[in-house]
């Protein structure tokens, strides 16, 4: 008995909305694109900190020390990979490793390859660091234990061509790939990792091999990873650096994320401004449509009431129906979304200049969820007075003056 | 006749599938050579890249959705509509084989070819795959 109410109940649901295709189509729509543009702030959000996380994870730094004119070229070349070739004014580094607080200090030399890479459409980030103090890649070698870096070998990031075993020429001199970090989404994926005496071997070469001479002043480095004593504030050691180690920057994870809301914060406030504006004018406007249906329906919802339908099921069914508008449109618009920003997140992340890697599938499913949730939210709030107007018929009189 | 009416609406939109696919890597999303970019051989001989092959092959994926739109427009039975369908599928998943798989697309993650062109022809085979589907098993 039961099975067959339930049977007619959905039957009911399924026919009234095959009834009414058109209008059916633009509330779906309507809910799509709330679904879609809020899962897409969100996901483009969650995708830029998940992707800086990443990156500053594997790079294992609380701090990140670069020369102050330098500031603005490093950044870029942590964030989104765009090379540079700097270099600290003197040789001062070592007093960073002094300072109380400061577990490990790691230096790095950046080198900006030359055009015509066989790996690569451009240049690429050549990082070297010095394996005795190195927290970067030491982290991934001891992950891989099968890997050594020994003499001219290199660790290449996940977008640098070529595969484990060949060899890349840089310069003029050849190096072999060792290994191949995971997708971070940051810049990291377009550098590539060599040991700071092979890269001072390759400068050395290259006024012979290649078409332009490197040159890297001795004792000079580019950047120094930084990474704190346990308990010790990061803000307060970046203070002290740039107090004993004038004409240095400082760059702490939480102050790249700050940078990155901010490029970010145009395209998610306009994304966050478009699911508020729609969600405003979708539900006085779907409210209007569902009460336009209860209207049109009154005769057949007087015959429901005249067969033994009582109340409460006819307001279930219309809010059965609104909430099938309201999932069938939200999932059709995640669903676009999710097309649309997976297939082109690499054209994304570089038209907007972040970091950005897919967000995990569970940050997904919670997007999409907080998506579906505000249409249903909103199909309810819709179904209310069409709901109140139907309580307050009369099945008889409606019946009586012939309403259809 | 309705039906038909439906059934023709699906060729028109197979027909726009194509020319849409064919247009993709050369005025949409452009592929590398039409930003420029080509392989250059010791001779001096220009080439197109990898991508510029794929874009060669989708132009002819393209066209031939569109003539099974139009074979569709003209004949709508529920015969042809099904044998459309079924080569519709094929080309759909042919028009992402032919990027990812047969040909595939440049190496490098940040050419022009795979950041746009490679995700819009991805999305397009789906589409078409989906109308095929749509109408092999569409309900009389």
């Amino acid at each position: 008995m039961s099975s067959a109410k339930n049977f007619s109940f959905f039957v009911l649901v399924a026919r009234n909305l095959q009834n009414r295709p058109y209008r059916n189509i633009a509330m779906v729509l309507s809910f799509a694109i709330i679904a879609g543009t809020l899962f897409s702030a969100q996901y483009l959000a969650g995708g830029a900190r998940q992707s800086l996380e990443t990156g500053m994870d594997m790079m294992g730094a609380d701090i990140l020390v670069v020369p102050d004119k330098y500031a603005a070229a490093s950044q870029a070349v942590i964030l989104t990979g765009e090379i540079s070739t700097f270099f600290f004014n003197d040789t001062g580094f070592e007093k960073i490793s002094q300072i109380p607080g400061v577990a490990k200090a790691s230096p790095e030399i950046y080198i900006a390859t030359l055009y015509g890479q066989a790996c690569c459409a451009g240049p690429v980030q050549i990082i070297a660091i010095d394996p005795g103090s190195d927290f970067t890649i030491a982290t991934w070698l001891k992950e891989n234990p099968g890997v050594t870096m020994g003499k001219d070998d290199i660790i290449v990031g996940s977008a640098i061509s070529g595969d484990i075993g060949s060899d890349l020429l840089f310069y003029g001199h050849t190096f072999h790939i060792v290994g191949r970090l995971a997708r971070t989404g940051m810049g990291l994926d377009m550098a590539v990792f060599t040991r700071i005496e092979d890269a001072y071997t390759m400068a050395n070469e290259s006024g012979v091999k290649a078409v332009r001479k490197l040159t890297i002043p001795p004792g000079m480095v580019s950047a120094v990873l930084v990474r704190v004593e346990p308990g010790t504030s990061p803000a307060g050691i970046s203070d002290e650096i740039k107090q004993r180690v004038p004409g240095t920057k400082t760059m702490t994870p939480n102050g790249l994320l700050s940078t990155i809301s901010g490029q970010l914060g145009a395209i998610t406030s306009l994304l966050y401004g478009s699911t508020i504006a729609v969600t405003l004018i979708s539900i006085p406007l779907l409210g209007s449509i569902s009460a336009m249906v209860a209207h049109e329906k009154k005769k057949e919802i007087a015959i429901l009431h005249a067969l033994g339908a009582t109340k409460s099921f006819i307001v279930r069914l219309m809010m059965a129906e609104s909430f099938s508008l309201a999932s069938l449109g939200a999932l059709t618009g995640i669903g676009i979304a999710v097309l649309i920003l997976v297939g082109f997140q690499d054209f994304i992340a570089f038209t907007l200049r972040i970091p950005f890697t897919i967000p995990s599938p569970l940050m997904i499913v919670a997007y999409a969820g907080s998506a579906l949730l505000l249409s249903i939210v909103i199909g309810g709030i819709a179904s209310l007075y069409p709901a109140y107007l139907i309580n307050h018929s009369e099945p008889y009189e409606t019946m009586r003056k012939g309403e259809s | 006749m309705s039906i038909d009416k439906t059934v023709n609406a699906y060729g028109a939109l197979l027909a726009l599938l194509g020319i849409i696919i064919i247009l993709t890597p050369w005025i949409i999303f452009p592929v590398c050579e039409m930003e420029g970019s080509y392989v250059i051989t010791s001779t001096g001989t220009k080439l197109p890249m990898t991508c510029g092959w794929t874009a060669r092959a989708e132009t002819g994926i393209g066209a031939l959705i569109v003539v099974a739109g139009g074979l569709l427009i003209a004949r709508s039975t529920r015969e042809t509509r099904q044998a459309v369908g079924v080569f519709t599928i094929a080309m759909g998943a042919l028009v992402i084989l032919f990027p990812t798989v047969l040909i595939g697309m440049c190496k490098v993650a940040t050419h022009p070819c795979r950041m746009t062109t490679l995700p819009a022809l991805e999305i397009l085979g789906v589409i078409v795959i989906i109308v095929g589907g749509y109408l092999v098993w569409k309900p009389e």
